[in-house]
């Protein structure tokens, strides 16, 4: 089957139950918005393809439930995550102050070198703010994170958030590539043990 | 002799003539002797009349001379007194004349009195004459002032009634006068101003009824209401009486859950209690708002004049004009019911005024006449109708409209007007009002379905649990002895599609009132119309929301759930529609209700798209996939992508385990089949055109993945191998090319035990063609290395052998 893409990155959505997840990839994967609340069961995914330099990139986003109770299933799929998106309710503090419950998430079940972003959702509904935006951005720079105020209603800093996370692990992938390289110059017996990894942004370069 | 005789005879009448005359002249008085003494004349005998009559006189001269001698004595006596008596008599007359000196000196100043008594008596008389002239001119000129102030005062009957006696009594009496004489001319003028003045005031008349129409026939509309509320109090039955009020209290308990489609409706379907009738004001009738004395007056008038006919045909003319404005609708009427009701207001009272007419007048207007006004009015009337109900949208304005045509109709039948072709437009009308509850209840339906959170209602108190199951005829024991907090199984859409169900039926009732149909058409109008809501309109919207793009499985769960609990929800239905419409129980329905197959076709619809979804999801994952086709190298696990695949499928069927199990097990079969097929067309599609056994190797790692997935029983129910049959053409095919087993391939095939059974000759031949091609790629190499050159032999023998076999199979 001949590839329609050049790279496949893998990004997660986590947060507190009903803070936007779905409605934030919905917007970004269909550029619509649902004002229905509908609590999401399980996991579910979208595709879409982005072109990042000239590459063209899919982009696999899981959405999570954000119950208590799926959280067995939707832990299974933090490993396998390039970028993790953090999401909270500017209009809710609790699930402001459960980012931090969802980072310590992510440090134990997440690969180390995951790309994070948080996000601080519904910020059209300013009249019932409860979050400051310099409270989120402080989280973020405590964490060395990037941050953004989104709306998945109006579309504001949506596509911003997905390009900019997904620009962040190209830029990772790139800087690997680029150490690989040098290894491989410096002797064969890496070259072998690098195909033998069989990541498949390495396998893909190769062809 | 002869002669003689007649001689003797002649003068014996002669003398007794004479006799008589002569008898006459000394016994009549001396102004009618000329008769007598002409007769003489007139005759022949006078002379001998002479003769007799000197004769006479000498007798009667000598009896005088007797007698004066006779008396002599006496006679000198008697001179001689007398010349005593003139002595005395000259005493006297001096006496006398002293006497009349002194009266004509006394009675100067009487004679003066006298003449002025004379002269007052001449002018009294001449008063008196002319007193009496006056006193037949006098009425004349009074009757004739009265005349003139009655017109002044436009009292116009008084008037002509005044002018008919001036002219025929008095006028005739003093007809000499030249005053009089003008009287007699100006009394044509007099008598055509009445008839103008009349005529104006008809005019007028027409008019204020003209724009007191839309009053008259509001008063008349009113009470003919009251009247019906009247009859409704006296005809209460208790029993839907009861109901009714059972219905209200319940709308008063979830008054804050609830929002009422029709508040208008329901508020006028309310029974009135009798303290709120005695509040109602009175309602003043037709006569109290217009004065009708012009048109009696002036009819009256007309008929005194002679010109009755005229004033006839001219009032029948003009009313009949008015009746087609009347019946001229305003263009926007439909737009809001006072639209309507002003036209109907207007119509109303004019056909009140005509009656009112026609039973207090004699022959202004009459039955016949009246018939021929309705029946236009009454064809126009339905015309307009039939145009302005096209357009209303709203039936809520439709109710109510039929409510005011109910009202109309029932108000002019009250004045003996027929109405039946009202109440048979009404029938259509109510096809209208259906279709146009259809189309709001569409409405309310896509708001119901699009506002659902597709999650089973969770209640945390028995309270809540009570107002779930009064809204939805829900029985589990097993549920209600659980716990709070617990969840009912479906979602807020379904209590609420159950009472809008309901609301539906109760709009359709509400059409039927007063339309004078019988209980069983009613309950037939219903069913068919609430199966038009079920199998049309609610259909249409499950299979819109069920065919929306970007629909989740979460909502496609939840819609299953949903529509198998309203299914059992529509023998409730059933009895709700008996109950409302009194029908007996025992009573064969002609109409059934569909709604079952409705929630049916819901829930295939559902299956089917969540099948479509669960593939259309593996495809997106099968778009990932990155085979390296000319890979030497043996890997140890499953592609990524299928990883992927398969943990999504597993935690979907983990995380809906309220999917009914049949419809679980048949979604996991399709996407297994669908998997499958899937990756056998990646296998042996046309793009790949070489692949060497390392791929096969790995794609044989991913289906062994796949086969895992099917012998975990991710659906409970399924016969051990039963999913595991999906992959089961895969299997075999990779089993072959794996262990190089055409021997037993080739030997075998046929055969009903064989076991390659599955494997198709020409997939297997394509399948070899891709080897052989990439060794024919490397032909130079191998010719230097005998195990590649054996190896290119035996590709050759097999693909031989297999043509041979797809030849043979073919004949």
């Amino acid at each position: 089957m001949a590839k329609t893409y050049d790279y496949l990155f893998k990004l997660l959505l986590i947060g507190d139950s009903g803070v936007g997840k779905t409605c934030l990839l919905f917007r970004f994967s269909e550029d619509a918005f649902n004002t229905t609340f509908i609590s999401t069961i399980g996991i579910d995914f979208k595709i879409r393809t982005i072109e990042l330099d000239g590459k063209k990139i899919k982009l696999q986003i899981w959405d999570t439930a954000g119950q208590e109770r799926f959280r067995t299933i939707t832990t299974a799929y933090y490993r396998g995550a390039m970028g993790i998106m953090l999401v909270y309710d500017i209009t809710n503090e609790k699930s402001f102050d459960n980012i931090k419950n969802w980072i310590r998430n992510i440090e134990e079940h997440a690969s180390s070198d995951v790309e994070r972003m948080i996000l601080g959702n519904k910020c059209d509904m300013n009249d019932k703010r409860q979050v400051s935006k310099e409270r989120g951005e402080k989280l973020a720079i405590d964490y060395g994170i990037k941050f953004l105020e989104t709306s998945a209603k109006s579309s504001a800093n949506v596509e911003e958030a997905f390009f900019t996370l997904a620009r962040d692990i190209m830029t990772k992938l790139n800087r690997k590539m680029n150490d690989s390289n040098s290894a491989g110059a410096g002797g064969p017996v890496k070259i072998t043990e690098n195909r033998s990894k069989k990541t498949s942004f390495f396998r893909c370069s190769l062809l | 002799m002869e002669r003689g005789k007649m001689a003797e005879a002649e003068s014996l009448e002669t003398a007794a003539e004479h006799e008589r005359i002569l008898r006459e002249i000394e016994s009549t008085d001396t102004a009618c002797i000329g008769p007598t003494l002409r007769s003489v004349y007139d005759g022949e005998e006078h002379g001998r009349f002479m003769e007799k009559l000197e004769t006479r006189i000498r007798n009667h001269d000598r009896e005088i001379e007797k007698m004066c001698n006779f008396h002599y004595q006496g006679f000198v006596d008697s001179i001689t007194e007398l010349l005593k008596v003139r002595g005395e008599a000259q005493k006297l007359k001096n006496q006398v004349t002293d006497t009349n000196r002194k009266l004509q000196h006394e009675g100067k100043e009487l004679v003066i009195a006298m003449e002025e008594l004379k002269q007052c008596r001449l002018q009294q008389r001449n008063i008196s004459a002319t007193v009496d002239k006056l006193m037949l001119c006098l009425p004349v000129l009074e009757m004739y002032s009265k005349l003139r102030d009655q017109m002044k005062t436009k009292r116009h009957y008084p008037a002509l009634k005044t002018l008919e006696h001036l002219e025929h009594t008095y006028l005739p009496q003093v007809s000499h006068y030249r005053f009089c004489k003008v009287m007699v001319d100006n009394i044509p003028k007099l008598r055509e101003e009445i008839k103008d003045v009349s005529m104006s005031d008809l005019k007028d008349f027409l008019e204020s009824i003209r724009k007191h129409s839309d009053k008259i026939g509001e008063t008349a509309m009113k009470q003919a209401q009251q009247q019906r509320n009247l009859d409704n109090i006296v005809l209460q039955q208790p029993r839907i009486g009861s109901k009714r009020k059972s219905k209200k209290d319940a709308y008063i308990i979830f008054d804050t859950e609830i929002e009422s489609t029709s508040p208008k409706s329901e508020q006028d379907s309310g029974i009135l209690d009798v303290e709120d009738e005695e509040d109602d004001e009175e309602v003043p009738g037709a006569q109290d708002l217009v004065d009708f004395s012009p048109v009696y007056r002036c009819l009256h008038i007309y008929s005194v004049l002679g010109a009755r006919e005229t004033f006839e045909n001219y009032y029948r003319k003009q009313r009949r004009k008015q009746a087609r404005l009347v019946l001229q609708p305003p263009s926007n009427m439909h737009e809001t019911l006072d639209g309507y009701r002003k036209y109907f207001n207007q119509i109303v009272g004019f056909f009140v005024v005509e009656d009112h007419i026609l039973h207090t007048t004699q022959g202004l207007v009459n039955r016949a006449y009246i018939d021929e006004l309705w029946e236009m009015a009454l064809s126009k009337t339905i015309a307009a109708l039939r145009t302005h109900s096209s357009y209303c949208s709203d039936p809520n304005l439709v109710l109510d409209l039929k409510n005011l045509i109910v009202l109309f109709a029932d108000t002019l039948q009250v004045y003996g007007f027929p109405v039946n072709q009202l109440f048979d437009m009404l029938l259509e009308i109510r096809d209208q009002y259906s279709e146009t509850l259809l189309k709001k209840w569409a409405g309310i339906f896509r708001n119901i379905l699009d506002s659902d959170n597709y999650s089973p209602i969770p209640v945390t108190s028995e309270e809540m649990y009570k107002k779930v199951v009064g809204q939805f005829p829900f029985q589990d024991i097993e549920l209600e002895k659980q716990p709070f907090p617990k969840k009912f199984p479906f979602s807020e859409f379904v209590p609420k599609v159950y009472n809008q169900i309901k609301e539906f039926i109760y709009a359709c009732l509400k059409f039927s009132e007063d339309l004078h149909l019988s209980s069983t058409e009613v309950d037939d109008m219903i069913r068919k119309s609430t199966n038009l809501l079920l199998t049309r309109t609610l259909s249409n919207s499950l299979q819109n929301v069920i065919k929306r793009k970007n629909i989740g499985l979460t909502e496609l769960v939840q819609i299953i759930i949903n529509t198998t609990h309203l299914e059992k929800s529509c023998k409730y239905l059933e009895e709700f529609i008996t109950n409302i419409t009194n029908v007996l129980p025992e009573t064969v329905h002609t109409t059934k209700l569909y709604g079952t197959t409705t929630f049916k076709d819901a829930r295939h619809a559902a299956e089917e798209e969540i099948y479509t979804n669960l593939n259309q999801k593996i495809d997106q994952f099968l778009q990932l996939a990155d085979y390296d086709w000319m890979t030497g190298d043996l890997g140890n696990k499953a592609s990524d992508y299928l990883v992927d695949l398969i943990a999504f499928l597993r935690s979907t069927f983990a995380v809906f385990t309220h999917l009914p199990g049949k419809v679980a097990q048949t979604a996991c079969m399709s996407a297994c089949k669908h998997l499958a097929t899937s990756l056998m067309q990646l296998l042996l599609e046309a793009e790949v055109r070489q692949l060497t056994l390392g791929a096969l190797q790995q794609f044989n790692l991913d289906v062994r993945e796949c086969e895992q997935f099917a012998r975990s029983g991710p659906v409970p129910g399924f016969q051990e191998d039963t999913l595991q049959l999906a992959f089961i053409d895969l299997r075999q095919l990779l089993d072959l090319f794996i262990q190089w087993d055409w021997s037993t391939y080739l030997a075998d095939y046929g055969q009903p035990n064989c076991k390659y059974l599955r494997v198709n000759p020409v997939t297997a031949l394509t399948l070899l063609e891709k080897m052989k091609d990439t060794s024919r790629k490397n032909n130079m190499f191998a010719q230097f290395r005998k195990n590649e050159r054996d190896k290119q032999k035996l590709i050759d023998t097999v693909a031989k052998q297999l043509r041979g076999l797809i030849s043979s199979h073919h004949s």
